[in-house]
């Protein structure tokens, strides 16, 4: 499930040093350009952190970006953003993050289905190292397949 | 007894923190442990036994009962010793 919502395509590294919009922006990039997902998208998790939504950090350095499905996206698909350097969301110094997950459900039903396979994934902390020590986009796909198949 | 994982929307996190809590349920074998997950707005103090909140909801869980409130949603170490105290502090273990 979730190996086929987040492509080699939608995962990306950077070695810039970002702000938390810069991150958001740039790990919702590859969805905005396959028209997975409207520009209105991207505001909408913007403005939704902005209005304190700092629930977007699950812990470990890693954040949830997404919005309602209605407000704009497409096709139900995932991103994947590595930093080398944490982007603090809100500015906070106790929200650093350094691996951005953009998550767009297109309704309710795609939206449990992925969210269940991206939990079990980040929740079992020996996967959820070794997602934090990949260094290319096929070996995070590599992982993500390994997990799933082992469930 | 009821517990009830909570956040701003009721859809992303509050499911994810539910899913971990279910598997920890069986894990444990607790008894008589229903889980649910809704969003903080409709939820009350008769809502559920146990509230389970990431710390940015902390002050918005103000009030319901008892509640817990986890630093990480995905961390399940974290989340089994929360579960366990709960299930402890209602008399189920």
């Amino acid at each position: 499930m979730l190996s086929r919502l987040l492509p080699e395509r939608n995962i990306h590294f950077t070695s810039s040093t970002l702000t938390w919009r810069e991150a958001i922006t740039q790990v919702a990039a590859p969805l905005l350009e396959a028209g997975d997902i409207t520009p209105e998208y991207i505001r909408a998790m913007l403005d939704s952190v902005e209005a304190g939504g700092t629930y977007i950090d699950l812990g470990h350095g890693i954040a949830l970006a997404h919005a309602r499905p209605e407000r704009g996206v497409v096709r139900t698909g995932i991103a994947m953003l590595r930093l080398a350097e944490p982007a603090a969301l809100l500015d906070q110094p106790e929200h650093a993050v350094d691996l951005y997950f953009c998550f767009a459900a297109a309704d309710a039903d795609a939206h449990m289905r992925a969210m269940a396979s991206l939990a079990r994934i980040l929740s079992d902390a020996d996967t959820r190292q070794a997602l934090r020590d990949a260094a290319s986009a096929a070996e995070v796909v590599e992982l993500i397949t390994e997990f799933e198949e082992s469930e | 007894m009821k517990f009830l994982a909570m956040c701003s929307t009721g859809l992303g996190s509050s499911f994810m923190v539910r899913m971990n809590i279910e598997t920890i349920v069986r894990e444990l074998d607790l008894p008589d442990i229903t889980v649910e997950h809704s969003d903080i707005s409709s939820a009350g103090p008769d809502s559920a036994d146990v509230f389970f909140v990431a710390k940015d909801l902390e002050d918005a869980a103000h009030g319901l009962g008892d509640v817990v409130v986890l630093n990480s949603i995905i961390d399940m170490d974290e989340l089994r010793e929360a579960v366990k105290s709960a299930a402890a502090r209602h008399g189920l273990v």
